[in-house]
């Protein structure tokens, strides 16, 4: 028997070479598991040597790696190709099944059918040699008696003719249609008999992979899970996200923050969802002056005399002339003036949790939504945030956090929901008022009981506010128009997420203003 | 400088005709077929959306349903994929349920199998008139809960329902056999000519002029029985 390290170095360029160089780090022979032949972990593959030696003796170990890298490389390439792929056909696959670990089980099989029927059709492979040598399951049988029909070739199993027929009228090559097409395997599939426990043979090659989540990159992941939010409302993905929380956490372990996530035992999949759906939207804040700076400044002529410095002489007053009596020096003091630079102040989100706003679990909630996106954006400034989540505060039905940079805390804030009624004290809000004068960031229905209280203190209050309200009503008219004249009130609607990049933070009517004439 | 291309001079693409893409090919111009005939059957028979149940129209619906799938060579995954076409309504415009269950039937009495079995646990809608004209040698077994007018018509074949039946189960059949695991609604056995309808939950309520049989549990309730009121 050839080294079969020797032998994957040399096959492996030629496997490159006809994916046309995917990205990919060259893979190894590793001991691993007899009945498990591939294990890819952040894209790099690992090939099990006792499954090329058991395999070796019906085909060349080239054969074996070519066929091995085959499967491998049209995953990474075809499908699932990506972390949300990946999940959203699992997804499907349980919505049929109800059961996690056989939607599991079924959602791997279907990537491996979509998968080896892309790369027999488009490539040399010997990959159809493998499993005509592979020993699984029943599954695994029926699988295969699959490959036979669609693939036209013979690949030694008799029998499952029923079930290969109404699986062959699939289309599992419609990338289109994988979401209906899987739901079809699974409905397939479930109709199986279940098998005998016993009849399962456990020296059996079952599987070519297993298709776990630690083949993604973290990048992957993040990104994976960024584009979920944007595909499910919240109780869908949370559902998706509990059913793998112990395999992602074990993932994510040793970095942090690299999915919005903490270190911590729990995966928050409610908070997490809003977290990377607000990373989609980047809201612009106006900055303003914030420091004052102070430093010497020419205030007044004094007459120059001979041993003085010269540098601040006025050559105007002093005619041109350096001669005592008549050159003049300017006498610098110090003055306090708002310097050039400017700054982002630090926020107070104040937002709505009462019984007319959408509760965040369970459909997408656009002022939570809004509220994450605006606190995103002045920590991305290096401003503090702090929350204020009411519903009915008078009864002990608000939320508050102190300014903080700590993103999970706020957002575990604002997603809080009561679902009681609506009124808030001022005293909470006063409470987070400090002399740097924070942005105030409102956003509600305005179904507020005490709606002329809090008119009457942002009409008193010298911060910046944006105040967004969700949907229109008659409230809404009268905050508008008790707002008109305040010229540092921002007011947006937000009826969809499409209208929230529109929100400018801090956006102010004397700027506009004195921009314009 | 050297071509970077240069190593793909020699790479042949290659596309081979798998046996799937004719498979996959055929299933969808079966499936296109149906869905047309279909949408004809509603557009010529439903004005302004509103398809009124009547007895002539029935009659109509069906012979025009049979006439647009005849000639077509389609089995029962067919008949289930044209289910999960109507449950999504990305490809049919309009779903009136009145006529779907008519064209459905049609589908069912004239497929080449003899034995079919729709689980409609996977559907959102609630099918009526599954079974309508169900002929002798068919046995047709709907595993859920149906709607109304199941087994109208029927006409010597054997419609098993696994769940319960809405109103008017079995109205107008001539012969066969329904068997109802759960319950069925009002006017049960309506104008029914012959046959027989079991019923292993509540009949409640029995329909007028009953030719046939209709049992309860074990006992026989029509035509000895009244209208029971629930």
């Amino acid at each position: 028997m050839p080294d079969l390290d020797e032998t994957l170095k040399e096959v492996w360029p030629k496997i490159r070479k006809k994916h046309l160089f995917p990205e990919l780090p060259s893979p190894r022979c590793a001991e691993g598991e007899q009945n498990v032949a591939l294990d890819i972990k952040g894209k790099k593959i690992s090939i099990s040597k006792s499954f090329v030696t058991e395999m070796s003796e019906f085909l060349e170990p080239r054969e074996v790696f070519e066929g091995l890298l085959d499967h491998a490389i049209s995953h990474y390439l075809y499908c699932p190709w990506d972390f949300s792929t990946h999940l959203s056909l699992y997804r499907e696959a349980k919505s049929v099944l109800e059961d996690r670990e056989f939607s599991e089980k079924v959602t791997d099989y279907f990537m491996d059918v979509v998968a080896n029927t892309s790369c027999v059709s488009h490539k040399e492979t010997p990959l159809p040699e493998i499993y005509r040598h592979l020993k699984g399951e029943r599954l695994d049988e029926v699988i295969v008696a699959l490959y036979q029909r669609i693939w036209g070739m013979d690949l030694g199993v008799e029998g499952h003719e029923e079930i290969s027929r109404k699986l062959s009228r699939i289309p599992y090559l419609d990338r289109r249609r994988w979401k209906e097409s899987i739901r079809r395997f699974a409905k397939v599939i479930r109709s199986l008999p279940e098998e005998e426990e016993e009849s399962k043979n456990p020296n059996t090659q079952s599987r070519i992979d297993n298709h776990k989540l630690q083949q993604y990159s973290l990048e992957e992941i993040a990104r994976g899970v960024r584009e979920l939010t944007l595909k499910y409302s919240p109780d869908e993905f949370v559902e998706i996200m509990d059913d793998f929380e112990d395999e992602l956490l074990e993932i994510m372990a040793p970095t942090e923050q690299n999915v919005g996530l903490g270190p911590g035992r729990s995966l928050n999949a409610d908070i997490l969802y809003y977290m990377e759906l607000a990373e989609n939207y980047l809201l612009p804040i106006r900055k303003t002056p914030m420091k004052k700076s102070g430093s010497l400044y020419p205030h007044r002529h004094v007459p120059w005399e001979v041993g003085e410095p010269f540098q601040d002489i006025d050559p105007w007053t002093s005619f041109g002339k350096i001669m005592p009596g008549i050159t003049q020096t300017w006498k610098r003091i110090e003055g306090e003036v708002f310097g050039q630079e400017e700054g982002t102040p630090d926020c107070m989100v104040l937002i709505d949790s009462s019984a007319s706003m959408a509760n965040p679990k369970t459909k997408l909630s656009y002022a939570v939504l809004g509220a994450a996106c605006a606190s995103d954006a002045y920590l991305r400034n290096d401003a503090k945030v702090a929350v204020y989540n009411f519903s009915d505060a008078s009864t002990g039905g608000r939320k508050i956090l102190d300014y903080s940079r700590d993103r999970k805390e706020i957002y575990r804030h604002l997603c809080h929901y009561f679902g009681g009624g609506t009124q808030f004290l001022t005293e909470d809000i006063q409470s987070l008022q400090t002399d740097k004068v924070p942005d105030i960031f409102l956003i509600t229905d305005m179904q507020i009981t005490n709606l002329e209280t809090l008119i009457q203190y942002l009409n008193d209050c010298k911060n910046r506010v944006t105040a967004v309200h969700i949907g229109d009503s008659t409230h809404v008219e009268t905050f508008r128009r008790s707002m008109a004249l305040r010229r540092n009130v921002g007011i947006y609607a937000v009826q969809n997420k499409e209208d929230i990049p529109a929100i400018v933070l801090g956006r102010i009517r004397e700027y506009l203003s004195n921009v314009t004439s | 400088m050297k071509n970077p291309f240069q190593d793909f001079r020699y790479v042949r693409i290659q596309n081979k005709e798998l046996p799937l893409a004719s498979m996959v090919q055929a299933k969808l111009e079966v499936m296109d077929h149906i869905v047309a005939g279909y949408v004809q059957l509603v557009e010529e028979e439903v004005k302004d959306l509103v398809w009124l149940v009547e007895h002539s129209r029935i009659v109509r619906a069906y012979a025009k349903a049979t006439k647009s799938i005849q000639g077509l060579d389609y089995d029962q995954e067919d008949i289930e994929d044209f289910c999960a076409e109507l449950d999504n309504t990305d490809k049919i415009p309009y779903i009136v349920l009145g006529p779907a269950g008519i064209f459905l039937s049609a589908l069912i009495n004239n497929c080449n199998e003899d034995r079919i079995k729709l689980s409609l646990h996977d559907y959102q809608r609630t099918f009526h008139f599954l079974g309508y004209r169900l002929p002798e040698g068919k046995t047709l077994t709907l595993q859920g809960d149906v709607g109304d007018l199941i087994g109208a018509s029927l006409s010597g074949g054997r419609l098993v329902v696994e769940g319960s039946a809405g109103n008017w189960c079995g109205a107008g059949m001539l012969g066969g056999e329904i068997t109802v695991t759960g319950s069925t609604g009002q006017k049960t056995g309506e104008l029914m000519r012959g046959g027989k309808i079991k019923v292993s939950g509540r009949v409640w309520g029995v329909g007028n002029d009953i030719g046939g049989k209709i049992y309860e549990g074990e006992g026989l309730i029509a035509p000895l029985a009244r209208d029971r009121q629930p």
